[in-house]
């Protein structure tokens, strides 16, 4: 309680010392130097090669597996199977029903079945090619459709292919479609997104002793990893070490192939004896990695003759591909979030995730909000021109406000910027004089097209979040904080220190951050959900509040003044009445080791548990949402189909802004993210192959695609449970940008998209009267 | 074979194989690490070197046509004042998230001011083209680029 | 992704020395930028015991005028292309294309004479060299005949070389003042794309007359081609914009092209039409300057 207040305290000065500034992040200069080590860089020479063996069907039963060929390969050590595997031989993230190598059944092409262990890639290599698989091909799933037909093949066993369901129900639907004046409906599906992190997914396991294995890899979950190896491993947690090495990327990704990468080098190197790396190939991350869900959302919506949306419903389908993973987490985001930022009185949402024998979905930026929104922002517009209203007027009419209720029927007392961002947008795009006629220069057409977005920060349905870090003040005044939040490129460590730098008014540089060890790292939880800065930063708030308790203590005696009276800053405590008389951080840290007051502090956070009745679908879904929206102007070739995006104007409602350039970072990777996936990004699947795993043929976006990106407008409405107020800003960056750019698209040419993406050949079609 | 070559600046003489590309002689045998293998196609860009002063690709490079040439990597190079500028803004202006193309990118980056000391912002985003990078959106790398041709034109 | 098959590198000072190489050596194959070819290893098995590094044979690289012709080496890199003001001022479609390729670091490595015999149906020198009629000098120890650019192309990826020839050359002749020619593209996005279609266009007007007319189209058959019909039906015609219009609109129907992961066989014929007429106008526009 008294923590809080100093840290109320602390946010109402207005004034800050680093909070709120861009200030030079501590792990730039190692990047920029080419020191930074990924995990690729800590192998050693001698370490073995691992390569998977992979299933080459989508869809089929093991008879056999031989791996006496491959044995007889020089450099060939060993070829693991199932049987190997001392622990369990399960990797399931929600649900059991994954296998960490098949074999009994394979459910896609590219499922694990064995792991070559040799000393040279080329060794590896082959041995790979002579593993014989003796398969029964059975016949495979591939779509929405074919996945809940009657008599489609049960891919893992049950009654049909439904993974999980969900459903809300607030308000009286009927009631509300019968005051709309307008109705809109209509179907909409997005794809697969590859990540394509620079950085493909990589692990180095090195054997410690007999009982004991480190393991140094690309993650999100250093204690997921942990948790998971140790399972494969048959081991307990405390056996098993894991660091996240410096990752090139992760969006999400990485997250949920950290645990697969991990386990599979650990498991290696245990058996064997050696340090084993497995580095996937870059076609292997394209392939067989996870992706971002497919999904399918049928969208019924309506608004009353004044404007006002008066009833939703949405049925939402996820396609899982071969294994759930993270499908009931992402199909009960999308239905969380089904209404949109808008206040909808009648909300009926039925969702369901699908097995089918395709690469399984997983974690990437926006979780599901990107596809909902898309639904979402497209009916918006729909309804606004319905009703004969501008689309961003018709959306101010609408948004959440501080004591509006959600989707779930969420109360929402404070922290709700979308209104602000909405018009910060608005006047910094001049939309209300430029959103008028379509221009069109030199046989171009330019369409400018608006989105918002929400995303709820942390894990949905109350689940229970919490996050945990540790800061030591060290003899000579320093401190050593350590937190299990990963660096991913986000920067969310820096946001930490820069919070503990506050807290303690100690100088930047004298905090430095010791990154995810889970032998000495206390358990942050993930770095996903955008939870990184909001939950671990909070949880350094916390660490430093109670060290500051300490010091400010022995400060005060001292400095011969009452407690209240100890300032800390630029690293020294002072007395605020007499200035002059002070003590550095240094005579402060020896004066608390002699004095035997500890000089380490374990900070906790967890954000305020509330109800969720997961049957009705009603109740607090997350614990707080950052919102976002987002202007797009485009230009549409209309004599090849080609979309150049011109200029975008981008908002977010961050809570409290820990460091504005970490934040525009976020905001124009997210808008490359985004662009992609709206327009370029397409991974082709054909009967479970995917046949453009590559940079060449998955076409991300390179410097020459970026627009112009207006100054980002940063709105701020601070979260009352966390540090300072802030808010998570990674996924909530990609959520708006797409839809934007879609509802331009529309603007330009009249042409409404429902799938994505909007690719130059599709536009080109749908210009001559194809549908779209 | 016995491979000579100028590596950032110094004449060494290695072991290579002949289907051995310098990106892993590089990596692996020489222990220089600033070049990151991300497709090993070159596609990508983050294993990114001068090969006689010019960016290429060193996953398609074999080895052994470096011999008698020049090779120089973010090892050799970060001294050089207009890398050093290049470093200085690319901290400075959020330019460097993950980390992982920015060596290469430097390099790409490099190659463009030793040229052309007075880059438009087309000219910048042409010249690291060839530099994938999925987490900035290159906005920030590509002012930091023109940051720091601005600054070596002031000390001029 | 493959291992490097275990070949052995040689590295020859002379083209003399390259071709006998290539002739003694079994399954040896001739490498200058390794662009393509190292990437093609990567992929698919190639069965490859020798590679010959072009790299270190000074009389491969050039770019002069001589003789009424342009000529350029094989190993003549597509940087220095772009570099080249001769090739700028004289042959813009030549130099557009090569300007069009790849990223700095693949244009600092990739060659002319790579590019063609690579033989990849979107090869993007293959258009303007082919409106340029262009001809490659195709070496062996005992021959040396010069063929038609068409003719290295064999079939996709496939070159017409035997495994002894190397080509050494191209040229064409110096067009003549007042001539225009002109490279357009489409791909996937700004840079670094592969060619959905590529088309180049090459013209001379005379007294308000088109007496010569070339227009190729790359990415729309199992090589990059002539279109000769459509050529036809320009020359000797006065142009204009209507007439360019309806012979674009016929190269639309001409080519052949293939459904793959980059676009469709329909697309590519529609953007055989777009990518022909901007081609030709842009073209005429420059005869006159």
């Amino acid at each position: 309680m008294e923590a809080e207040e100093i840290l109320e305290e602390l946010a109402e000065r207005g004034e800050f010392i680093v909070i709120g500034r861009g200030v030079r992040r501590f792990d730039a200069l190692d990047k920029a130097l080419g020191r930074a080590k990924f995990t690729a860089d800590y192998v050693e020479r001698d370490a073995l090669v691992v390569k998977v063996v992979r299933s080459s069907l989508p869809h089929a039963l093991i008879k056999g597996i031989n791996i006496d060929e491959a044995l007889k390969i020089p450099g060939v050590v060993a070829v693991l199977t199932a049987g190997d595997i001392p622990g369990e031989n399960q990797i399931g993230y929600a649900l059991p029903d994954q296998p960490f190598l098949n074999d009994v059944k394979v459910h896609y092409v590219g499922d694990p079945i064995a792991l070559v262990c040799a000393e040279n890639e080329e060794a590896a290599f082959k041995g790979v090619e002579a593993v014989e698989i003796d398969y029964e091909e059975l016949q495979a799933v591939y779509t929405i459709d074919e996945a809940l037909s009657e008599d489609a093949p049960r891919i893992h066993g049950g009654e049909d292919n439904i993974a999980v369901t969900t459903r809300v129900r607030k308000g009286d639907i009927e009631e509300g479609f019968s005051k709309a004046e307008a109705i809109v409906e209509d179907t909409y599906e997005t794809p697969y997104q590859e990540h394509m992190y620079i950085e493909p997914e990589a692990a180095y396991a090195i054997p410690e002793g007999h009982d004991k294995v480190t393991v140094i890899g690309t993650m999100q979950s250093p204690f997921l990893v942990r948790e998971k190896v140790a399972g494969i491993l048959g081991w307990n947690l405390n056996q098993v070490r894991v660091i996240q090495a410096l990752t090139g990327g992760a969006f999400g990704g990485k997250d949920d192939m950290g645990p697969l990468v991990c386990a599979k080098a650990a498991l290696a190197a245990v058996k064997l004896g050696r340090p084993a790396a497995l580095i996937l190939d870059r076609d292997e991350s394209a392939a067989y990695s996870v992706k971002r869900y497919p999904a399918r959302i049928r969208y019924r919506s309506g608004a009353d003759a004044e404007g006002r949306m008066t009833a939703a419903e949405v049925d939402i389908t996820v396609d899982c591909g071969a294994y759930a993973n993270r499908a009931p987490f992402w199909l009960w985001r999308m239905t969380a979030h089904a209404a949109g930022p808008y206040e909808v009185e009648a909300v009926h949402v039925d969702g369901r995730a699908v097995y089918t024998n395709k690469v399984f979905g997983g974690s990437f930026r926006g979780f599901g909000d990107v596809a909902m929104h898309f639904a979402v922002e497209s009916q918006m517009d729909m309804l606004a021109e319905k009703l004969g209203l501008d689309p961003l007027e018709f959306r101010l009419r609408n948004v959440l406000r501080p004591g509006s209720r959600t989707t779930t029927n969420q109360l929402l007392d404070h922290s709700v910027g979308i209104e602000e961002c909405l018009r910060g947008v608005a006047e910094a795009s001049d939309w209300w004089n430029r959103r008028g006629e379509v221009k069109r220069i030199e046989g171009k057409l330019r369409g400018l097209g608006v989105a918002c977005a929400h995303h709820g920060i942390s894990t949905s349905r109350g689940a229970p979040d919490w996050s945990a870090a540790s800061l030591i003040l060290n003899e000579d005044g320093t401190f050593t904080y350590r937190t299990g939040i990963c660096e991913l490129g986000q920067g969310s460590q820096f946001g930490h220190a820069k919070i503990v730098a506050e807290i303690l008014g100690a100088p930047l540089e004298s905090i430095r951050v010791e990154g995810p060890d889970t032998d000495s790292t206390p358990n942050a939880r993930p770095t996903h959900g955008s939870r990184g800065l909001m939950l671990g930063g909070s949880a350094a708030a916390d660490a430093a509040l109670r060290l500051r308790g300490r010091m400010v203590k022995v400060a005060s005696e001292m400095l011969g003044c009452d407690e209240g009276d100890v300032e800390l800053k630029d690293g020294r405590a002072y007395d605020r009445r007499r200035p002059e008389n002070s003590v550095s951080f240094r005579e402060l840290a020896r004066e608390m080791y002699i004095r035997g007051v500890s000089p380490a502090a374990y900070g906790f956070y967890a954000p305020p548990r509330r109800y969720f009745d997961p049957e009705t679908g009603l109740g607090v879904a997350y614990p707080v949402y950052t919102f976002a929206a987002t202007v797009a102007e485009v230009e549409v070739n209309p004599e090849t189909g080609e979309v150049k995006v011109v200029e975008v104007w981008p908002s977010m409602d961050v809570g409290r802004a820990i460091d504005p350039l970490l934040i525009e970072g976020q905001i124009h990777g997210a808008i490359a993210q985004g662009l992609g996936f709206a327009l370029t990004e397409n991974l082709i699947v054909e009967e479970g192959r995917v046949l453009n795993p590559n940079f060449k043929d998955y076409v991300i976006p390179s410097s020459m695609d970026m627009p112009r990106v207006s100054d980002v407008i940063i709105v701020e409405k601070p979260y009352r449970h966390s540090a300072f107020g802030a808010k998570g800003v990674g996924e909530p960056a990609i959520i708006s940008i797409v839809s934007a750019i879609a509802n331009a698209v529309y603007h330009a040419t009249g042409i409404r998209f429902r799938t994505l993406p909007i690719t130059a050949e599709r536009l080109y079609r749908a210009l001559r009267g194809e549908k779209p | 074979m016995m491979l000579r070559f100028k590596l950032n600046g110094e004449w060494i003489e290695c072991e290579a194989e002949h289907n051995e590309t310098l990106l892993d002689l590089l990596r692996e045998k020489l222990g220089v690490k600033s070049v990151k293998r991300g497709c090993n196609v070159g596609e990508c860009g983050a294993c990114t070197v001068l090969l006689d002063g010019r960016p290429v690709n060193s996953c398609l490079l074999l080895a052994p046509l470096v011999e008698g040439r020049s090779v120089e990597t973010l090892e050799g190079l970060r001294d050089k004042p207009i890398m050093r500028e290049l470093i200085e803004a690319f901290v400075e202006d959020g330019a460097i998230q993950c980390g992982f193309c920015t060596p290469g990118m430097l390099i790409s980056a490099y190659s463009l001011l030793s040229r052309n000391p007075k880059p438009s912002e087309g000219e910048v985003r042409r010249a690291i083209a060839g530099n994938l990078c999925r987490c900035t959106g290159y906005v920030n790398i590509v002012k930091a680029i023109l940051d720091a041709a601005e600054r070596l034109r002031g000390e001029d | 992704m493959r291992p490097l098959p275990r070949f052995r590198v040689h590295r020859p000072e002379s083209l003399e020395k390259a071709l006998e190489l290539l002739a003694t050596l079994e399954k040896a194959k001739p490498i200058a930028g390794g662009t393509d070819l190292i990437p093609l290893m990567r992929e698919v098995e190639v069965d490859v015991k020798h590679l010959i590094d072009l790299s270190h044979i000074g009389e491969l690289n050039f770019i002069r005028e001589e003789e009424g012709y342009i000529r350029i080496g094989a190993t003549t890199t597509l940087s220095d292309l772009v570099a080249s003001e001769l090739i700028a001022s004289k042959a813009p479609a030549l130099w557009e294309a090569a300007a069009s390729m790849g990223s700095p670091q693949i244009r600092n490595r990739g060659t002319i004479g790579g590019n063609l015999c690579n033989a990849s149906p979107a090869a993007d020198l293959g258009p303007p060299l082919l409106a340029l009629e262009a001809e490659a000098e195709i070496r062996s120890l005992d021959e040396r005949r010069w063929i038609p650019i068409g003719e290295v192309f064999a079939g996709p990826k496939v070159n017409s070389l035997a495994e002894d020839e190397l080509l050494t050359e191209v040229r064409f002749k110096t067009p003549p003042q007042g001539a225009g020619s002109a490279f357009e593209k489409i791909g996937r996005r700004r840079a670094v794309t592969l060619a959905l279609v590529n088309a180049a266009a090459y013209i001379e007007v005379e007294d308000e007359t088109c007496r010569v007319a070339r227009l190729a189209l790359g990415a729309v058959a199992d090589r990059p081609l002539r279109m000769g019909e459509a050529e036809e039906r320009l020359m000797g015609k006065e142009l204009s914009e209507e007439l360019i219009e309806e012979v674009s609109a016929l190269c639309g129907r001409l080519v052949r092209p293939i459904d793959d992961v980059r676009a469709s066989a329909w697309y590519r014929r529609e953007m055989s039409r777009v990518l022909s007429r901007r081609a030709l106008l842009k073209a005429w526009r420059r005869c006159a300057t």
